[in-house]
């Protein structure tokens, strides 16, 4: 071993573990004492595998939870310093299995390092549970990002922490932890706009990475399925299913089919962010079912979906908003729903 | 008579240990504390029980319910006067009060268990800590002064509004009884603040003004400026020594991270900062009291202009802007930012984050402040005694930031932030 806190294990693709090119992205997990491939490069920059662990790009995908609990169980049994993950590069599927075990591996305490493309899918897959190296999109990038994964892999394996993203090279992760420091906000506050002032802009709090640009037009509305979705804390009266009235981290969905609109008898907010008197007398104005009930008997839309979702949308962290609506717009995927009307309050 | 350009007097006697006695009084940094006495004259007929305890820093003591902080003052000339319009009958304008003695190294928490109590409009507001001890402490702002708890108990059927009012009075008199012990002696400090407008200073400096944003909704989530719910109110100009004199006094007992208790008023990190900065490296250009938490948009974006309107007239080329709460708030702050730039008033903003970042964000928002992640876990710790609540008080568990009072408080006064884990 050579790191007293454990040892040091790098998982790699199919391609990279010379398991095979694209004949082979269905290979199942492998474990290999030893570097292999990138792991050589990492070896020359300090940082000596000792395990590599290694999967095809397509096993991974079409059986994540599968190939993920085969991983994870390896990583149980060797309790790694630090885990190194790809560099992924540009390459999708790759660079999602890289930050799916990150972010797991992660979770579980293990310090991850990891590499790809800003745009990967594998930086939003790692939700901010590892450092993330940003690198080209093709393998020649692989001489500039080896030593940089290596010096952060080294100091995370030392347990050290390492500096702030921009000194150490790794992308800024989601997750923010609170420090004390020497200044007041206040002062803090007053240093940054004189120095603003001077043209010297700075900031203690990046701008969103993840802007939301709106959905191009629906083409024909007349042939799609339309969903109702709304943040408005609507539930039926006496709130059955305990939706909380804020911060919550959870979503909900009611059948509609065969309703023409919503009785203020059976339904009402829960909704802690505004004066509800207004939504208990009419939920329709929470959820349009009658209006959009027109809509569909005019043929204006194909038809309505059968259910609207709910959730409460105040005092919600971001990333809690941002899980709903991936839950949320998945299963209107699956139900094939074309267009929503999302009521926000 | 006072004029509205006189000069601010606040002199500071420095605290540094709290004893009980059988009478108040003060004897250097000592502070001698006639607890039954305090809690009797703080007692009202809205509250069916008041107790005061002393807690010192370091007591491994949480103190859960905490609705609101101040610091102990009394105005030396004239004690009735003291936090004008909760104390005394109130006024219409607010004159730079005489001699203002504050103590420094203690401050008084009000705490009531509205639940507990049967008031149902308290069933939305969420858990409030301050621990004197554990992991928490670093997320006290006053877990170094000792924290005098006056704690009630509204009697049956009064109003909520009435019972609020009591508690608010029941703190800041024991507040002003504190600090009436120093009358007729002299300070450890006396901070003399002018008015900018009366000190000449080079006109080449560069103008800041602060931009103080406040939100006052109702009973329980109410603000109070001269004794009065400032409820929805248009941007305004003020003597920015203002808030330093008790005139503005938290009523809002909603999220407790970021809440402006009465002790950041008081002693605005902001506002002091930029009063005693004048003339150096800046003008202090002044304050503008700017409405949060406003309805809808046409209201909140009117309330963005007209702000950035008086912060010109103000001749400001550079503005901090403050956030009152989360959520809603934010988008508030993000408009005045963005108002302020399109009139080319460099714009700097204070905000909390969340666990994902922030709300609210405007391209213009380009260089802010973090008070810290308000999501945040801190770890589990058991103290030895509660306060407050006959409750769990979540002993034993990790606490959100969000539970502890001001700890990502947004007008500057804490010293949190949130970096890259």
């Amino acid at each position: 071993m050579t790191n007293a806190r454990g040892p040091v294990v790098h998982y790699l693709n199919q391609f990279f573990a010379g398991l095979g090119g694209e004949e082979a992205a269905g290979h199942e997990p492998v474990r290999i004492d030893g570097p292999v491939g990138p792991g050589r490069a990492l070896a020359a920059a300090g940082l000596a595998p000792d395990v590599t662990l290694a999967c095809g790009d397509d096993r991974f995908g079409e059986h994540e939870e599968d190939s993920l609990a085969t991983l994870l169980g390896w990583l149980d049994e060797l309790r790694p310093a630090v885990l190194v993950c790809g560099p992924a590069f540009g390459s999708g599927r790759y660079g999602y299995a890289c930050g799916v075990l990150a972010r797991e591996a992660g979770r579980r305490g293990t310090p991850v390092v990891t590499a790809m493309t800003p745009d990967s899918p594998g930086v939003i897959a790692a939700e901010g549970a590892a450092y993330v190296v940003p690198t080209g999109s093709n393998v020649a990038a692989m001489k500039d990002v080896v030593p940089v994964v290596a010096r952060l892999a080294l100091t995370l394996a030392a347990g050290d922490q390492p500096g702030p993203p921009d000194e150490e090279g790794y992308l800024p992760r989601a997750r923010r932890t609170n420090v004390l420091v020497e200044r007041t906000g206040a002062e803090r506050a007053i240093e940054l706009v004189l120095a603003k002032l001077r043209g010297d802009v700075r900031t203690e709090i990046a701008p969103p990475a993840e802007l939301v640009h709106p959905a191009p037009a629906v083409a024909d509305p007349r042939t799609v399925t339309v969903a109702l979705v709304t943040e408005s804390g609507c539930v039926p009266v006496g709130n059955p299913d305990g939706l909380p009235t804020r911060r919550a981290a959870t979503w909900l969905r009611y059948p509609i089919d065969g309703v023409a609109s919503l009785d203020p008898a059976a339904y009402t907010s829960v909704h802690a962010g505004f004066d509800t008197s207004n939504a208990e007398a009419d939920p329709n104005r929470l959820v349009p079912l009658d209006a959009a009930r027109a809509l569909e008997r005019d043929g204006a839309i194909g038809r309505l979906h059968g259910e609207f979702y709910t959730t409460s949308g105040v005092d919600t962290p971001v990333a809690s908003a941002v899980a709903i609506g991936r839950e949320i717009a998945a299963a209107l995927v699956e139900a094939k729903v074309g267009a929503v009307i999302l009521t926000g309050t | 008579m006072s004029s509205t350009l006189a000069d601010l007097s606040i002199a500071t006697f420095a605290i540094h240990e709290v004893v009980e006695g059988t009478r108040t009084g003060r004897n250097g940094a000592t502070l001698v504390v006639d607890v039954p006495q305090l809690a009797v004259g703080a007692r009202s007929d809205a509250l069916a029980e008041v107790t005061v305890e002393v807690v010192r820093p370091d007591d491994p003591v949480r103190i859960a319910n905490v609705l609101d902080a101040a610091l102990p003052d009394v105005r030396a000339d004239d004690p009735d006067g003291t936090f004008p319009g909760v104390l005394d009958h109130g006024r219409d304008e607010w004159l730079p009060p005489g001699p203002i003695h504050r103590l420094e190294g203690t401050v008084v928490l009000s705490v009531c268990d509205w639940g507990a109590a049967g008031f149902s409009e308290a069933a939305e507001l969420p858990d409030a800590y301050l621990d004197m001890a554990g992991p928490g402490a670093d997320r006290n702002p006053w877990a170094g002064d000792t924290a005098i708890v006056v704690r009630c108990v509204p009697a049956p059927g009064v109003p909520v509004a009435d019972a609020d009012a009591a508690v608010r009075r029941a703190s800041l008199f024991a507040g002003r009884a504190l600090a009436s012990a120093t009358i007729g002696d002299s300070p450890d400090r006396l901070d003399v603040w002018r008015h900018p407008s009366t000190v000449e200073v080079g006109s080449d400096l560069p103008a800041i003004a602060a931009v103080l944003q406040i939100a006052s909704e109702g009973p329980l989530v109410d603000t109070f400026r001269l004794g009065r719910a400032m409820g929805t109110f248009a941007p305004t100009v003020v003597d920015p020594r203002e808030p330093l004199t008790g005139a503005i006094v938290n009523g809002a007992y909603d999220w407790p991270a970021v809440r402006n208790v009465t002790a950041v008023y008081q002693g605005s990190a902001l506002l002091r900062a930029l009063l005693a900065g004048h003339g150096e490296r800046f003008r202090m250009a002044g304050l503008v009291l700017a409405p949060g938490y406003l309805d809808g948009a046409d209201e909140k974006q009117r309330a963005a202009s007209r702000t950035a309107e008086l912060l010109a007239e103000l001749g400001a080329d550079a503005a901090v802007c403050t956030t009152f709460s989360s959520g809603n708030s934010h988008t508030d702050t993000m408009l005045t930012i963005r108002a302020c730039e399109q009139r080319g008033i460099a714009a700097v903003g204070l905000l909390a984050e969340t666990n994902g970042g922030l709300t609210d964000h405007v391209p213009e928002a380009d260089c802010l402040v973090s008070t810290g992640n308000e999501d945040e876990l801190v770890d589990a710790w058991t103290p030895e005694r509660v306060i407050g609540t006959d409750g769990d008080a979540r002993v034993g568990e990790p606490v959100p930031t969000w539970a502890y009072v001001g700890a990502c408080v947004e007008t500057g006064d804490a010293r949190l932030t949130a970096v890259p884990a």
